[in-house]
């Protein structure tokens, strides 16, 4: 993970200053997550009194957050760290696709159609499938599933396309 | 004796016909998951979680219960025959028992491994009993500054036996904290930071995000190695399962180092059973009179660490049960898998009700029982099961997962949110971020701030009720005392030596 080719163009990005790009954008990050929680909860009510309204704990651990990130990027700056890791886009992009197709599938097509296409979906995730084995697989997963949710576990769901049904 | 009355009361709760069946079901479900290397304890949790919703409450938390130590038990049996831990906890045991393993004395490794786990949990499941009645009255007299506290001390300890950076860890607490405040506030009914979207009114799910951050990331960081995995399958038929008298003569001693030390790690909020497993490793080594022997196939350094992670992983039941405090992630999803069937965890649970409780815990040494008795005779069947390649294995991960979280509420929009939180673990594997702290955040953070509340109210917003009332004072000075003591280089020298055991 760590000695890829990739990295090289990665560290050229930051300024020479950033000894542990890891953290330091790491940590830049998570100060983002808590500048856009405290725009998030600008809205609601802070301290009446004694009693704490509704925005007061989720601003505090925006606060909280804020710090704690400025200071991981801050040891991103003051200590020689770990380069950031080179990331792969096929796995990321093939999972988080048969994911959506799901969720976006499962109310008008039903679960054998939706599950089989994001198992397939899922596959091309990783160059080393072979199509043939994968379609056997996944029909029978799909089948497994279709048994197994509605009939064994009791949790009713679509089952067929709409279209069909009706 | 009440603990006898409380114990039978449980036993014949466990023993029902559909109560056995569901601890049965757990527990060879969990090992099956379990086994599957890529896939650890908390992913295998997480992921299984949703099966259990259909069910009644005793019977959900039996089979959870049954799942996470059949996971623990699945892992070992990975890490012995694949050189690949199938978990955390089950990291050291690789070291020799996969040693033993292309010795050609797998069989008595797995049947070590399994003794050890059921001794271990035998010794637990009586601590638990013993020990649940008189913290649950102690935790009666806590008020909210001593709740407060006692969380706040919680997570310093388990960022303090987490492995890796200090500082990023207390950073992903607060990050699950404020993950945790998404949805309407419980004392004003304010919708906060849901953006109007209906799904988030009632707050991010809790199996939502840990099944992407656990299920999903760990599947994606997996395919990064490629699909095909390094594996060392030890390919020889496994004969003899029976260890010899030497080695029972051997790990006997070990065993019951393992349990001691396990059970006391457990009890107390963080790593648990994964820096129990490594501690014993070390104990053993540094006793051994030939400490060369380890990493070489010592049966010492399996059945030490097996037992000490299985006691641990039960032990840890106790602050949940009782103060209704999750020491480690696991036991948040037990809170996450609870709350959805309606059970507020805390001390009333004990008393309200029973029937949950001792059941249980009784079926925690039931489920040890059946564990050892069926795995043994299916290690075969798990040999196979590690045969399935991997490239076939992920994409049905990602259909059952999936599937699981739209079960859950029958909402879509929580699929896409455990993908998005897939590409956020996966983001903060890459940056040597913890997720575990961020579920324990998540899970603590609506109790922390309803009790901070509370406390700030009865003290009229004076804050510095948590340092004048004693029990909440010691509570915090503890805390305190970890975090320095963490981040002191002479320690957190020590603290690493612990880990990098795993890299050697």
């Amino acid at each position: 993970m760590s000695d890829t080719p990739s990295e090289a163009p990665v560290k050229s990005i930051l300024p020479e200053w950033v000894r542990g790009p890891q953290d330091f954008i790491g940590g830049l990050a998570m100060v983002a997550v808590a500048l856009f929680a405290l725009w998030a909860s600008s809205d609601l009510q802070g301290m009446h009194g004694f009693s704490f309204g509704a925005g007061t704990a989720p601003r505090m651990f925006a606060v909280l957050l804020l710090l704690l990130g400025a200071a991981v990027a801050l040891m991103g700056v003051l200590k020689d760290g770990p380069n950031i890791a080179a990331y792969s886009w096929r796995g990321p992009l093939f999972v988080s696709a048969a994911i959506v197709f799901f969720a976006v599938g499962i109310r008008p097509f039903g679960l054998v159609v939706s599950a089989f296409a994001a198992f397939l979906i899922a596959a091309l995730g990783s160059h080393e499938t072979k199509w043939i084995e994968a379609i056997i697989v996944g029909a029978c997963l799909t089948l497994g599933c279709a048994l197994l949710f509605p009939y064994v576990l009791g949790l009713p769901m679509p089952m067929f396309p709409r279209f069909l049904i009706q | 004796m009440e603990l006898f009355a409380n114990l039978a009361h449980g036993f014949a709760v466990a023993f029902s016909p559909i109560n056995l069946l569901m601890c049965l079901i757990g527990a060879l479900v969990g090992t099956l998951v379990g086994v599957l290397p890529g896939i650890g304890t908390i992913a295998t949790v997480a992921m299984l979680l949703p099966i259990t919703f259909g069910l009644p409450p005793v019977g959900a938390l039996i089979m959870l219960a049954g799942i996470y130590y059949g996971a623990q038990y699945g892992g070992s049996t990975t890490s012995i025959l694949v050189n690949i831990p199938g978990e955390a906890t089950s990291v050291v045991t690789a070291l020799d028992g996969h040693q033993m393993a292309k010795q050609g004395r797998a069989g008595p490794a797995l049947a070590i491994a399994a003794i050890g786990s059921f001794f271990a949990g035998c010794v637990a499941t009586v601590l638990i009993a013993v020990l649940g009645a008189p913290l649950t009255k102690l935790a009666l007299a806590f008020g909210p500054a001593e709740y407060f506290s006692l969380m706040v001390l919680g997570l310093i300890f388990a960022v303090v036996l987490a492995k890796g950076s200090v500082l990023k860890a207390v950073a992903m607490i607060v990050f699950g904290l404020l993950l945790s405040m998404v949805g309407s506030d419980i004392e004003t009914g304010a919708s906060r930071m849901a953006f109007n979207i209906p799904e988030l009114a009632d707050g991010l799910g809790f199996a939502t995000v840990a099944m992407g951050v656990f299920g999903f990331a760990e599947i994606i960081r997996n395919l990064d190695h490629g699909a095909e995995m390094d594996r060392n399958l030890v390919q020889q038929k496994i004969t003899g399962l029976m260890p010899t008298r030497k080695d029972l003569v051997d790990s006997t001693p070990a065993i019951l180092r393992g349990t001691v030390l396990g059970s006391i790690l457990g009890i107390l909020p963080g790593g648990g059973a994964v820096i129990a497993s490594f501690a014993a490793y070390t104990l053993e080594k540094k006793l051994a009179k030939d400490p060369s022997r380890f990493g070489r196939g010592a049966i010492e350094g399996v059945a030490s660490p097996e037992s000490a992670n299985n006691a641990a992983a039960q032990t840890s039941f106790i602050p949940l049960l009782t103060l209704g405090i999750p020491p480690n992630a696991v036991m948040a999803l037990m809170v996450g898998a609870m709350t959805i069937h309606g059970i507020v965890p805390g001390p009333q649970v004990m008393q309200k009700q029973p029937d949950l409780v001792w059941g249980m815990i009784a079926s925690m040494w039931i489920g040890n029982l059946m564990l050892i008795i069926i795995n043994l005779p299916l290690v075969g069947i798990w040999v196979r099961l590690l045969r399935v390649p991997y490239r076939l294995m992920f994409p049905s991960i990602v259909v059952f997962c999936a599937i699981g979280i739209y079960s859950v509420n029958n909402a879509p929009v929580d699929v896409v949110l455990a993908g998005a939180f897939g590409l956020v673990g996966y983001w903060l594997i890459k940056h040597d971020f913890e997720p575990a702290p961020l579920l324990l955040g998540m899970v603590l953070g609506p109790l922390m701030e309803e009790n901070l509340r509370r406390a700030l109210l009865i003290s009229r917003g004076d804050w510095s009720v948590f340092l004048s009332r004693p029990l909440s004072a010691v509570l915090l000075a503890i805390a305190a005392g970890l975090l320095v003591l963490a981040v002191l280089p002479a320690l957190r020298a020590k603290r690493d030596e612990v880990f990098v055991e795993s890299e050697g």
